[in-house]
């Protein structure tokens, strides 16, 4: 049984849409990510799951529950769905030490004092902060604090764990860390994640499953690898990770693989759409070659040396430039004559 | 799903319905009801009648005067204060808000007692200058200027200090990196950013000295000098109530002609939204040799404004008579002993403290109902409720007593010469502050704490308990010490409300001061300074200095 289930659902703030016909599932075990740029509705959605906002329309539930209905009258207001929540703040309470905030949970759940101790510490010592209990929130740093946000939403064995943008108060060292623990924290607790971000690189990182929002709507949704490989529109092309654009003419196929001209040059591309005609050729700059027996003939403007690679931004032939990644082996200067050839491409409606 | 908290909303806004809109559209009504029909009589009396017309001209003038002179003295301090490099800033800062924390009228008595005719500083004057007679009165219209002119700027000096410390020091700087010398760059960057903020202060201190009572009271009655509060109170004593209450709609019209201005600056300022950055380095201007000069004029400046009138009720508290040779010979306890003893004067206090403790609670749970549905349940008409709660803001004090009388004074409900009447006024005049207190402070609250609980199993009312009512109790706490204050010493409402057995502190003091006990009115504006000085040295330390004075 699917641990989330939201369908066709909507939410509206005095008329203006912020989520429109979203529908997914999350897996029993699974890490989901709602993946956005922001205002793209990621974040009203994952407050809509919470019940910390009530849906205009569409079913949300949880465990197999109904927790939202509109239509049916159904609300269970955030305290009745076993909830675990990382907010963006991390919202730890000043006014309660460590240990308070994670045994809060446990405390509205009326359990024993013992059991809450125990818990308590086991929550702790899984988030590393086995002996900061008795320490208030100003006395942590931002990563400690982060990690009671984590602790707190733990405590309480909930059905689902809620994390909205948990990393991005964090300085990039520690969050690359925390990307880590994150996963590890999950896999070893098997407990299904809702995860919100704008960051494109953590949530491929971290997701099992993901979903590209924008404009309030759910563009695409698939693992990681799928996402990147085979995205389904121009718009989640350019979002996730980097791509090159040219304007290109087809010239032969249909659906499946085409042949293309782009700038006088032929090569062949992937058109998953079927689209004829003129088209925007897509390419990820590690699938642009520079010593190409034949392609685009240019000339390299600007060199960046990245350590396990070397970025170039080369000017085309006709004035376009293209972004091309290569491996630090070979190197090109400023103004070196190259011919870039495609590796790999797809079309878009241009 | 019905919001349990929408019936009480519902109970609140009839509570304020019934305590401010009622009283003042009965202000409005009266002034128009001329023998049972509607008609402009009063106000044609109320502008033209003998001495009416002047009344509201010196109210204007005597407000701008006192305006202006704040502004002067307000912006001067504050540059010296904020940009020079005069040694001291904190302590002249803290010494130069003082006249805040006094109670206005008890600094017309201490001014009564420095320049009246027998003045502690009149009298060296006259032999200095070698004159027969005082050179000048402080009962006079100056004399009213002069006292409410100290008292209106801290108001000025707080606003201007507070802008040019919210201006971004990076403006500044880059009129330095242009070419601009330090005083250049005040001309053109720091004085044009910072003239919104000194019009502002400029305009409340003019809203609150029009609506001042006190100083015009003590000052300017005996010598026949009205201002609109003192002329309302006069024709209260006639008694002519629909000619108070014309009276009393002009005075209204004047305030809210300033707030009207006040709003239309804010709202202009916001194409200067540059004052938002934190200034890390300000420019800093060194005085050079005018540095001990200009410590020397701002020490003296805050001893005369903030030292003088407490020590002057000090000394003529503990002197065995008003015009005692200053011996230690001459001091004596025998006032504190009185005003002790005195059976009047301990059931005003009784009276007083009750008022404020009541005032206090009332406002602070309606005002943090009406801020909590507004700011974090968000709830529809809540909004509605706290402009209505804001109103009484625009309203002189005086006037919100003209409307307790006509509408709690008649059956079904006649309260007039009871505490009760006395005690709804406190509370729509002293709802502003609640109102803007526990704003604040809800504000300082984010959302996220709140709904953190909600997500760990805490329904809306635990969590209510657990989050959000500990981390704003000492906000609160503050709060009601803020209301408690000006309301335990009050005397604008109290003196045209008070009956027999309900006499409150201030109106004991004022009476006392003009019937010529200025010692007894000494010893107990004495005695409630401590009290007043004292509880805001607890809100201080309380809340780390974010409140208080």
């Amino acid at each position: 049984m699917d641990a989330v289930l939201v369908s066709d659902l909507w939410k509206a703030f005095d008329g203006v849409v912020a989520a429109r016909a979203v529908s997914f599932s999350i897996g029993p075990e699974e890490f989901f990510t709602l993946l956005g740029p922001s205002g793209c509705g990621k974040t009203t959605t994952l407050r809509c799951v919470a019940g910390l906002e009530i849906p205009t329309r569409g079913q949300i539930r949880i465990g197999g529950r109904i927790v939202s209905n509109p239509e049916a009258g159904q609300f269970v207001p955030p305290e009745g769905r076993r909830l675990g929540m990382v907010f963006q703040n991390y919202a730890v309470w000043p006014h309660m030490s460590v240990f308070d905030n994670v045994a809060y949970p446990l405390r509205v759940a009326g359990e024993p004092r013992r059991a809450i101790a125990a818990r308590v510490a086991e929550v702790l010592n899984l988030v590393e902060l086995r002996d900061l209990g008795r320490r208030f929130p100003h006395q942590l740093s931002g990563g400690q604090q982060q990690r009671v946000a984590l602790g707190r939403a733990l405590a309480g064995r909930p059905e689902i764990l809620l994390l909205d943008e948990p990393l991005s108060n964090l300085d990039a060292k520690l969050r690359e860390q925390m990307r880590f623990e994150l996963k590890e924290l999950q896999r070893r607790m098997r407990i299904p994640v809702l995860y919100v971000t704008h960051d494109q690189a953590e949530a491929m990182a971290l997701s099992d499953r993901l979903a590209v929002m924008a404009d309030g709507q759910i563009v695409q949704v698939g693992r990681p690898a799928e996402i990147y490989n085979h995205p389904a529109t121009r718009f989640v092309a350019d979002f996730i990770g980097q791509m090159n654009f040219l304007p290109a003419q087809i010239t032969a196929g249909g659906p499946g693989i085409a042949n293309v001209r782009v700038n006088g040059y032929e090569c062949r591309a992937e058109n998953p759409s079927g689209i004829s005609g003129s088209a925007a050729i897509a390419v990820r700059p590690e699938d642009l070659v520079l010593a190409a027996d034949e392609g685009l003939p240019g000339r390299v403007q600007v060199q960046n040396f990245l350590g396990n690679l070397v970025e170039y931004k080369v000017l085309l032939e006709g004035g376009l430039t293209v972004r091309v990644q290569a491996p630090p082996g070979q190197s090109y200067e400023e103004g070196a004559e190259v011919v870039v050839g495609i590796r790999r491409a797809m079309l878009f409606e241009r | 799903m019905l919001d349990p908290r929408v019936p009480l909303l519902v109970l609140v806004a009839a509570a304020m319905v019934v305590l401010v809109v009622w009283p003042v559209a009965q202000v409005v009504y009266r002034s128009l009801l001329v023998d049972g029909g509607l008609g402009l009589d009063h106000y044609r009396r109320a502008i033209v009648g003998p001495g009416n017309l002047r009344a509201l001209t010196n109210t204007v003038w005597v407000g701008v005067a006192s305006a202006a002179g704040a502004m002067v003295a307000g912006a001067v301090l504050a540059f010296l204060v904020m940009r020079t490099d005069i040694p001291g800033k904190g302590r002249l800062r803290t010494l130069l808000i003082m006249p805040y924390a006094v109670p206005p009228f008890f600094g017309a008595i201490a001014w009564a007692q420095l320049l009246g005719p027998q003045g502690y500083l009149m009298r060296p004057l006259i032999a200095l200058l070698g004159l027969e007679q005082a050179p000048f009165s402080i009962y006079s219209a100056w004399g009213i200027v002069f006292v409410m002119a100290i008292h209106a700027f801290p108001l000025v000096f707080l606003t201007v200090c507070g802008a040019l410390e919210r201006m971004d020091a990076s403006l500044e700087e880059a009129a330095r990196t242009s070419g601009a010398g330090s005083l250049r760059v005040m001309r053109d960057v720091t004085i044009p950013l910072v003239l919104p903020a000194l019009l502002a202060g400029g305009l409340l201190a003019f809203i609150h000295s029009i609506a001042n009572f006190g100083i015009p009271a003590l000052l300017g009655i005996r010598v026949r000098f009205y201002v609109l509060t003192t002329s309302i109170y006069a024709s209260l004593n006639i008694p002519d109530f629909p000619l108070a209450t014309a009276k009393s709609m002009l005075l209204v019209a004047v305030g809210a002609a300033a707030l009207a201005l006040q709003w239309r600056l804010q709202r202009g300022q916001q194409r200067y939204t540059v004052i938002a950055g934190k200034s890390i380095h300000p420019q800093i201007i060194r005085l050079g040799p005018l540095r001990r000069v200009a410590f020397a004029l701002a020490v003296l400046f805050a001893v005369v404004i903030a030292v003088l009138p407490l020590f002057s009720l000090l000394l003529t508290s503990l002197l065995k008579y008003y015009g005692a040779p200053l011996a230690v010979a001459s001091l004596t306890l025998k006032h504190y002993a009185y005003v002790t003893n005195q059976e009047v004067i301990r059931r005003a206090l009784a009276n007083s403290a009750l008022l404020g403790v009541s005032a206090a609670t009332i406002t602070m749970v309606l005002g943090t109902f009406v801020a909590y549905a507004r700011i974090r349940a968000k709830l529809r008409g809540a909004a509605a409720l706290d402009t209505l709660g804001m109103l009484p803001y625009a309203i002189p004090h005086t006037v919100i007593a003209i409307a307790m009388i006509l509408a709690w004074a008649q059956p079904p409900v006649a309260l007039y010469g009871t505490i009760w009447i006395i005690l709804l006024a406190y509370i729509v005049a002293y709802m502003p502050l609640s109102l803007r207190t526990t704003s604040a402070t809800l504000q300082q609250v984010h959302e996220s704490l709140e709904e953190a609980a909600r997500v760990s199993g805490a329904g809306p009312l635990r969590a209510m308990r657990d989050i959000i009512i500990p981390l704003v109790r000492p906000g609160m706490v503050a709060g009601w010490i803020l209301v408690f204050m000006p309301a335990f010493r009050e005397l604008t409402m109290s003196i045209l409300l008070f009956g027999l057995r309900t006499e409150t502190i201030g109106v004991i003091i004022f009476n006392m001061q003009n019937s010529g006990y200025t010692q007894i009115a000494a010893a107990l504006s004495v005695l409630v300074l401590v009290l007043i000085l004292g509880s805001n040295l607890i809100v201080r330390k309380a809340t780390r200095g974010q409140v208080g004075f």
